[in-house]
């Protein structure tokens, strides 16, 4: 999130595309409410009727998997009536920066496409610089090269009528949508975008998110209190998690995990290759140098480059997500598989085949709460042979989050403490222990190793206290960081050298721990300092900031766009930017500065990214999923061109013609994710009990289900049992002229707990989004029928 | 003596997360009992002896032909003239004085009338074990959590609602609260109304809802049973006089029969009272 | 822990209810259930954060040390002011459901059932797991580079566990382990 829930108050309009706030993070309607009271509209856009449309304004359906068809019409619309704020666009995004001719677009293709390795060469799609390095502008927006124009160009594809033939919407909703939304483009007002899995979990997630940005950047919304662009997250600690390094391609503080590229071969070459020119991360290298000192202390010296050659390197351009384990595991490449309270035997595409892979490991360690479907896929009631399967297994009871003690890290940044209420139950552990645990064993194992799979192990400094429980609070000092020679905390980021003088285990959260005694996540003072920003609750990353981008809350000369909108705003007295929340800024630089207008400073232009480099494109085109009833009315090619192919076994396709139905996959208020926390519990498992589908009552009809049958829902990779649900929630759309059908299901079920039922995701399809690789679970095929 | 207080409930503002059916199980420590799946996100049929509140989903097509998703807590109404009270022969239920209407299980001995006679079917019967085995029925449903009340405290399910769609204050403020919910929501919804009805006299859980009461289930003009009345304020006390009270409990289920034509069939609805969930 | 005793008066959520002792006249208390029945009385709540979904709601802990009496919404909490969902209402439950599992589990190759272990035993022979892969899988250069990598052991999850317990986890497995293949909830 840009900005936080508490803030949601403050929006003249919400649109809830791709989420189910209501459903799925429902306290966001304790300030969608609020808004809605004083006059604030909410829009949703969803192909289903949902809890969240309940309580909407306005609600638009869209077939799942048309959401660039959707937005990219509306971006389109509101540049032909320019509708968008002008002051905002020229001043505060790369609008008026020229791009190099060496860009083009033709038939859904960009430039520089290589089919072969399915990808493309960024490197065309360059802005143009003078003589003296800097940026060309064309103030006046008319340069046919600007990235005014050049958008304009792009989108003038999705007019109206195009639009809602490719998503099914009705015209008359869809035009009402867009002008509801346009509304928060006038100076002083904000908007707000919403969004959740509905975005991200399409073959073009990240481009849903891109056209998000650029309709948010075109209305102003970005940086003001009621605006913003939200991404609703599902876990409780998934932000602090992504902030922690835990997926492939990061380490902490969103930082590069170093590759075998030749250049990378030093830490020199590295951080040169890693390091832009300009932008904030130009200081990038003391980040990464304190977090190098945090892991490898003092066998992290100047002589030794910091212990970088002990940190692993990728293979370049090797995927190691998910899908991509799974298909090691498939191929034997993978031993030995640490489950920390996941379970993709429910929660992973083609559950079915994960589940097979899963039988391939010589051993498997679950810490969980729960047995889960994963952690117990070698039984009978798995469907597997316990006899043909040499897998050994290890259950590691966890214990929950109440009876242990940490932080955890909310949507908006917020790092909120949790204090222990209750000794673990029985023999379960906090995972720091198990940690903890675990890395005292391998030191000691290695301990007189002269093995190359030792050195890392004997440099990692790894002390947190004396015995198997690790002391919190040196981990806490360690995340903020400290002088590793007088040992005293580090007050904030600035304050981080390269030089190994300092540590700081996460950059962003340095700050969060600044002097002795202080761990601000444990902060509970709840009195508003105004703006509904809490700044004295908790800590907010980065340096307790509250909305990102909080520059682009004021004009360029540093008012505010609206005086009931306060967020930062320029005190030329004082000569400090002042306000509601932490500047996002450098607080002294003057409107004038040079500078002074690059609200989007982490960015080398400074300026928000209407053109934005992605792996399939500077700017979002609509490509059909994976499978899809229709073809493409944009263009010839059917597919993201950038989206990467898998093991074959794991990569069925179904066609139309076999299966002819639009599915979907969602969650429900009352149960989380692969439902081991839910489905456990006796009050939630009997709020849902069943595993069902959502069929409209026009496909039910043509089907001949009733509500209540039981159906089985088939798709290229397998079919499961489901109770019907028929609703008049679910609408046929239209697509070009014929009926296509849409049926949803919730992902949340398995065979363990006291809830059971089928796994939905034993029918999604193993592909994912072009730069992310997040699967594709929103949108695909099957059929429908009578068990 | 503590004042008179209402358990505001604005449906409009409802999002359905049922927060409200977990706080009271746990407030009250109830137990799961899930029911076979009934075709649409709604748990339970109705409330239940384990089950004081339920949420009910409703998918209505407006005159405009506009898909409305409603959702209404149901619970006890808390009555001012509460049928239930009026019928048991056990003097088990009675009124408190901040207005919710309570069943003494020490009193109650199972017999049902109460569940025969509510106008809103939101009384049930559980079963329990005593250490013999022997089994036992006890009358049971929502308290509008007068305990905590005592403490100064407000109902578990008013506390966890997060759009505030229900809340709980004095009777008066709440019912002022509910005109001025009313007037805003009419231009949305013209069949809006205010469900307080005065056929049983008023009652401590008040509804804005956004449809006739007949679109949630609800008897449009619901009443105490003439039945009813006739028994608590004649037939009972002459009996009791007569008879001595353990007789008249065994004639309970006659009686009940009989005077009040039950079969769980009637639900105190007035004649002329319209449309209703039957 | 900031914690006071003002909070815990609050405890119902809603100001309301701390101005209802007050205003409303409960002075009386003439409670028909006493004080010593009243479920929560004389217990001292803890303040946690939903385990649930990324709001980050408040939620108070009533323990009498040996279960999990009540939870209820933490009303000082700026994010959700006392009141919850559904799951964050049932929260006791993850403390009380039978279906916890309390201890380590093994399960052999070839093996239909779990068996009981304890810890030292479990962590020991994961460890030497650990290591034995390691060792024989072990990558120290590719293409001439210094890569000390371990392809062979993935790890997996993390999105439910604390701060500071992910910080250690990717901190074990990226620079002590040399794990590539880390991943989590992030990207499904």
């Amino acid at each position: 999130m840009t900005n936080h829930w508490i803030d949601l108050q403050h929006t003249d309009c919400a649109l809830i595309m791709g989420g189910n706030p209501a459903e799925n993070h429902p306290i966001s309607f304790r300030w969608l409410t609020k808004a809605k009271e004083k006059g604030g509209k909410i829009i949703s856009v969803d192909p289903r009727f949902t809890r969240t449309s309940s309580q909407a304004d306005l609600y638009a359906p869209l077939r799942s998997g048309s959401d660039i068809a959707f937005v990219g019409g509306m971006i389109n619309y509101i540049l032909e009536n320019k509708l968008y704020h002008e002051e905002y666009v020229k001043n505060y995004t790369n609008a008026a920066l020229i791009v190099n001719d060496t860009y083009s677009f033709d038939d859904g293709i960009f430039g520089g496409y290589d089919e072969k390795t399915r990808s493309y060469d960024k490197t065309l799609w360059g802005f143009k610089k003078d003589e003296n390095d800097k940026y060309v502008r064309d103030n006046t927006l008319q340069d046919p090269n600007c990235v005014f124009q050049l958008m304009k160009k792009h989108f003038s594809r999705y007019d109206i009528d195009t639009v809602v033939e490719v998503t099914g919407t009705p015209k008359d909703a869809y035009v009402k949508v867009i002008e509801m939304f346009a509304e928060t483009g006038k100076p002083g007002k904000a908007g707000t975008i919403m969004y959740a899995m509905g975005t991200t979990q399409h073959t073009v997630g990240s481009q849903n998110v891109r056209a998000f940005g650029i309709l948010q950047l075109l209305l102003g919304n970005i940086g003001l209190q009621g605006g913003g662009i939200n991404a609703m997250r599902g876990e409780s600690n998934v932000q602090g998690s992504t902030d922690f390094g835990l997926l492939y391609n990061n380490v902490t503080g969103y930082m590069e995990t170093p590759t075998s590229t030749p250049e990378e071969a030093t830490y020199k070459g590295f951080l040169e290759k890693v390091t832009p020119k300009a932008g904030y991360w130009t200081n990038k290298p003391k980040f990464y140098t304190s977090m190098l000192k945090a892991y490898y202390g003092n066998s992290a010296t100047a002589t030794n480059e910091f212990g970088y050659q002990y940190m692993p390197k990728l293979t370049p351009k090797k995927d190691y997500s998910h899908m991509r384990v799974f298909d090691s595991m498939y191929k034997g490449e993978i031993e030995g598989l640490f489950m920390f309270g996941t379970n993709p035997v429910v929660g992973g595409p083609n559950a079915g085949k994960e589940k097979e892979a899963l039988s391939k490991l010589k051993w498997m360690v679950a810490i969980d709460l729960w047995e889960t479907e994963s952690s117990a896929f070698w039984q009978k009631e798995a469907g597997a042979n316990p006899a043909e399967i040499d897998t050994e297994v290890f259950f590691l009871p966890a214990c929950s989050s109440f009876e242990k003690e940490g932080s955890v890290s909310n949507s908006g940044r917020w790092m909120q403490y949790r204090w222990q209420a209750i000794a673990p139950k029985g023999k379960s552990k906090g995972d720091l222990e198990i940690i903890h645990m675990l890395a005292l064993r391998q030191k000691e194992l290695y301990k007189n190793s002269s093995h190359p799979a030792a050195a890392a192990v004997k440099a990692l400094d790894w002390n947190y206290g004396h015995g198997e429980h690790p002391d919190i609070d040196l981990v806490c000092r360690e995340i903020n960081g400290y002088d590793t020679k007088t040992k005293t905390q580090i007050a904030g980021f600035k304050d981080l050298l390269d030089d190994g003088s300092t540590c700081s285990g996460n950059w962003i959260y340095c700050g969060f721990y600044p002097e002795e005694g202080k761990n601000h996540s444990k902060r509970r003072d709840n009195k508003d300092t105004g703006m509904g920003n809490y700044l004295n609750w908790s800590f907010a990353w980065p340096a307790n900031r509250r909305i990102l981008g909080n520059r682009a809350s004021a004009t360029p000369d540093g008012k505010p766009w609206s005086k009931d909108r306060v967020g930062i705003q320029w005190d030329a007295a004082q000569n400090l930017w002042v306000g509601n929340d932490v500047p996002d800024f450098t607080k002294d630089r003057a409107p004038k500065d040079e500078g002074g207008l690059s609200a989007f400073f982490m960015l080398p232009t400074g300026l928000g990214g209407l053109f934005g480099v992605m792996n399939e494109g500077p700017f979002p085109e609509h490509y059909e999923p994976y499978e899809s009833p229709v073809t493409n009315a944009f263009s010839s090619v059917q597919l993201n061109p950038a989206t990467k192919f898998g093991v074959e076994e794991f990569m069925t396709q179904g066609s139309a013609k076999d299966y002819p139905i639009i599915a979907t996959t969602y969650r429900v208020s009352e149960h989380w994710q692969a439902g081991a926390m839910t489905r456990n519990l006796p009050w939630l498992s009997e709020l849902v009990a069943y595993m069902f589908v959502e069929i409209s009552e026009e496909l039910a009809k043509e089907k001949g289900i009733k509500n209540k049958d039981k159906v089985v829902i088939t798709s290229a990779r397998g079919n499961i049992e489901a109770y019907a649900m028929i609703t008049k929630r679910f609408k046929p759309f239209k697509i070009q002229g014929k009926v296509v059908h849409q049926v949803g299901m919730p992902w949340h079920f398995g065979y363990k707990g006291i809830a059971t039922g089928g796994s939905a995701n034993h029918l999604t399809p193993h592909i994912g989004d072009a730069n992310t690789n997040i699967p594709e679970y929103k949108a695909f095929l099957c059929d429908v029928r009578r068990a | 003596m503590a004042k008179e207080y209402i358990k505001y409930v604005d449906v409009t503002k409802c999002d359905g997360c049922r927060a409200c059916m977990v706080a009271c199980k746990n407030w009250n420590d109830l137990p799961a009992e899930p029911e076979e799946f009934q075709g649409s996100l709604q748990s339970h049929a109705k409330v239940t002896a384990n089950t004081w509140n339920v949420l009910n989903f409703i998918e209505h097509e407006n005159s405009k032909g506009d898909l409305e998703y409603l959702f209404r807590h149901s619970s006890c109404f808390h009555c001012t003239d509460a049928a239930c009270e009026k019928v048991c022969p056990e003097d088990a239920i009675s009124y408190t004085d901040f207005g919710s209407v309570v069943i003494n299980n020490d009193k109650c001995v199972g017999c049902g009338y109460c569940v025969q006679n509510c106008p809103f079917d939101v009384i049930s019967l559980a079963t329990y074990k005593d250490k013999n085995g022997k089994e036992y029925r006890k009358a049971q449903k929502c308290t509008m959590c007068t305990d905590r009340l005592e403490e100064g405290m407000q109902p578990a399910c008013v506390v966890t609602c997060h759009p505030g769609a229900m809340q709980f204050g004095n009777k008066e403020d709440m019912l002022t609260l509910a005109e001025k919910r009313l007037s805003e929501i009419k231009e949305k919804f013209p069949n809006a109304n205010i469900y307080n009805p005065a056929g049983v006299g008023g009652t401590h859980t008040i509804y804005v809802l956004a449809e006739k009461p007949s679109v949630y289930g609800l008897p449009e003009k619901p009443k105490v049973p003439t039945s009813a009345v006739i028994w608590k304020d004649y037939a009972q006390p002459i009996g009791k006089l007569m008879l001595g009270a353990t007789t008249m409990a065994v004639m309970a289920g006659f009686v009940s029969n009989k005077l009040f034509n039950k079969g769980g069939h009637d639900h105190g609805q007035d004649e002329e009272g319209g449309d209703s969930d039957e | 822990m900031d914690f006071t005793r003002r909070q815990f008066l609050k405890l119902s959520g809603a100001t309301a209810a701390t101005l209802a002792v007050i205003e409303l006249g409960f002075d009386d208390k003439k409670a028909k259930a006493s004080a010593k029945d009243f479920k929560i009385s004389q217990l001292k709540p803890t303040p946690t954060i939903c385990p649930y979904c990324g709001v980050g709601c408040g939620i108070l802990v009533y323990s009498d040390g040996k279960d999990v009496v009540y939870t209820e919404g933490d009303p000082d909490n700026p994010i959700n002011e006392g009141t919850l969902c559904s799951k964050g209402t049932t929260v006791r439950q993850v403390y009380t459901s039978d279906k916890r599992v309390e201890t380590p589990l093994y399960r052999a190759p070839g093996s239909a059932k779990w068996e009981v272990v304890d810890w030292d035993w479990a962590m020991n022979r994961i460890s030497e797991k650990m290591k034995d892969t390691r060792d024989r899988t072990f990558i120290q250069k590719e293409n001439g580079i210094t890569v000390n990598k371990v392809e062979s052991i993935a790890c997996m999850g993390g999105a439910a566990l604390d701060n500071e317990e992910v910080y250690l986890l990717s901190k074990l497995m990226r620079a002590g382990l040399g794990l590539t293949y880390i991943e989590h909830q992030a990207r499904i």
